[in-house]
């Protein structure tokens, strides 16, 4: 395979992929769902004149946290209409709230609604096409091109937002990071590594295959950890890497335990001091995302909704999940830690 | 070792929606009875942009004015609606805020001796000269949009830069590191803690615009006015330092 080849992901895997992840990681917490009541969505009073904002988004309380946010930037200058996406909605039922709409941009959230809109776009119609805002999506920046007059805001955590937010933290130097991958993640990868030398950071990438075993892991982590000085090891959001407890046990919290790195972890649930794995999470701050899609959808409005040329932003703004105790007892704790971290777990 | 067998095998999204929601659910039992007990406190919102989690600014007031139902905000629109909903017998943000609220100081904080302090463009590698024209500039958001973009064009004396407002000053560094911004407004004493953080070669100059309020102290009912002013006097250095004052001046 050449180059060109390897580095380029053909359309048909491309729409697999948004399709695929329709069903994935940023479903924004239906289980949470079930265990806390939902506040009605009410949108604003309708001004007669204003262009209007479609959302097009799941009722769970992630995006209502982002939602909360955007509106409240948003409408002053905007009529919002918010269409909640769940399991039984259709393409067709997307279509017909964008024609009753007719907004000036549309807000899609996570990738089972992208995946809907982008059935409504392969259908023929005279319609014209509104730009349209992506956000709270994996894969953002493969998913964006497959959707006409889009632009929006990645979800993952930079990792160079949190190599610094461990700065932070330790007491230590953060010079070099590990990090190990799967085939997908590669060109992911490649892009933090780029971002995380402009803060003097190497990060230093193994990948394994789709199909790996416990055993094939842990001897990457192994390798990894072992004569290479890292600092730190970071695991991606990448739901295979973290499949079950026996790679949790005998790969990431065995190897990270013995070579006395700090994991960093997308998750706040990896952050657990009765039972030590991740050492710091750092997580997408909702409310923050909204007010950056809100200066998006403002920036296009000044700019007369030219959307092409504007590429996909990294989201600003976390918050931070630390195990002191583990810091404490292995990394060392900067005495001034306390004051730059979200939630300190004791 | 505890296996961890809550841990997600699939959705992480999901899990963290679940913890928030917890957490969520732990907060509002807990909420009545710290309401019983601020009863008849007087009502204080402080909103300043400091390089501290207003988590850890809120607790610090707290332990130290007991007299005081103390809330933080760490973001703007938060505060601006609460100033409209949860009536507060006195808010504590800079001046300029205040006055953007109508709001008069009372309790004016100086630090070396100045009531202001001087803001600065901070930009990567190199200095921003020339016209500002067309570039992107972050700043915290402590107006509004439209606010905002006032009070920038105030302090670099133009009319035509594109703000990129972000939440929080720990915000800003993003801008600089993804280039998203071509440079960043944020007061000159803040620049010590984002040296500290990064690795990029940061470049300052002073803003051409005037230089802006320190924290400040406005009393909205002045039955408790003796009551704030009292509290916020005895407040001891390092707490006074956390708000970006060494004293108070009455006004």
């Amino acid at each position: 395979m050449s180059g060109r080849s390897r580095g380029c992901v053909s359309h048909a895997l491309r729409t697999a992929l948004l399709l695929a992840l329709g069903a994935c990681a940023t479903t924004g917490g239906g289980q949470g769902d079930s265990a806390q009541k939902l506040p009605a969505i009410v949108d604003p009073a309708i001004r007669a004149g204003a262009p209007t904002l479609l959302i097009a988004m799941p009722s769970s309380v992630n995006f209502m946290e982002v939602r909360k946010s955007l509106v409240s930037e948003v409408q002053s200058k905007f009529n919002v209409q918010t269409f909640i996406v769940g399991p039984q909605t259709r393409a067709s039922d997307l279509a017909a709230a964008i024609r009753a709409a007719k907004p000036a941009c549309v807000v899609l959230m996570n990738n089972a609604t992208m995946a809907l809109y982008r059935q409504y776009q392969m259908v023929p119609s005279t319609d014209e096409t509104p730009p349209v805002v992506l956000l709270m999506a994996s894969f953002l920046e493969e998913v964006q091109p497959l959707i006409r007059r889009s632009t929006g805001i990645a979800y993952e955590v930079p990792g160079i937002t949190a190599f610094v937010n461990l700065r932070l933290v330790m007491s230590g130097a953060v010079n070099r990071v590990g990090v190990v991958y799967r085939p997908a993640f590669r060109r992911f990868v490649e892009r933090q590594t780029a971002l995380a030398a402009r803060e003097r950071i190497e990060v230093v990438s193994t990948s394994v295959p789709n199909d790996f075993s416990p055993t094939v892991l842990r001897d990457a982590l192994h390798r990894l950890a072992s004569g290479k000085k890292l600092d730190a090891i970071w695991l991606l959001n990448d739901n295979a890497l973290v499949r079950d407890a026996e790679l949790l046990d005998d790969a990431w919290r065995a190897e990270t335990t013995a070579a006395k790195v700090p994991l960093i972890v997308g998750v706040p649930n990896f952050v657990d001091p009765s039972a030590p794995l991740g050492a710091l999470a750092v997580v997408p701050d909702h409310e923050a995302l909204g007010l950056q899609a809100a200066n998006l959808i403002f920036d296009l409005l000044d700019n007369h909704w030219h959307v092409e040329g504007h590429g996909v932003e990294l989201p600003l703004s976390v918050k931070t999940v630390v195990d002191v105790p583990m810091f404490r007892s292995t990394f060392g704790l900067r005495p001034d830690a306390l004051k730059h971290i979200d939630k300190a777990m004791e | 070792m505890r296996r961890p067998d809550h841990l997600p095998g699939r959705t992480h999204g999901r899990s963290l929606a679940f913890l928030l929601s917890l957490a969520g659910c732990l907060v509002a039992a807990q909420a009545p009875r710290e309401a019983l007990a601020d009863v008849a406190k007087p009502v204080v919102h402080v909103f300043l942009q400091l390089d501290v989690k207003a988590s850890v600014v809120e607790k610090t007031l707290r332990d130290r004015l007991p007299g005081l139902a103390i809330t933080v905000f760490g973001r703007y629109r938060d505060f601006e609606e609460a100033l409209g909903s949860g009536h507060p017998d006195a808010i504590v943000s800079i001046a300029p805020v205040l006055t953007d609220k109508g709001k008069v100081p009372t309790l004016q904080g100086e630090r070396g001796g100045k009531t202001t302090e001087a803001y600065v463009l901070a930009s990567v590698n190199q200095v921003l000269e020339g016209s500002l024209s067309g570039k992107n500039i972050g700043v915290v958001d402590l107006f509004g949009r439209d606010g905002t973009q006032t009070f920038l064009d105030g302090l670099l004396k133009t009319t035509d830069v594109r703000v990129k407002r972000v939440a929080k000053i720990e915000d800003l560094l993003p801008l600089l590191e993804f280039s998203a911004a071509d440079g960043i407004v944020l007061p000159g004493s803040t620049m010590a803690q984002l040296a500290e953080r990064t690795r990029l070669v940061i470049k300052t100059k002073e803003v051409p615009g005037p230089p802006v309020g320190l924290s400040a102290v406005a009393v909205l009912n002045p039955a408790v006015r003796d009551t704030v002013v009292k509290a916020f006097e005895s407040l001891d250095g390092p707490t006074k330092q956390l708000l970006g004052v060494d004293r108070w001046r009455a006004r």
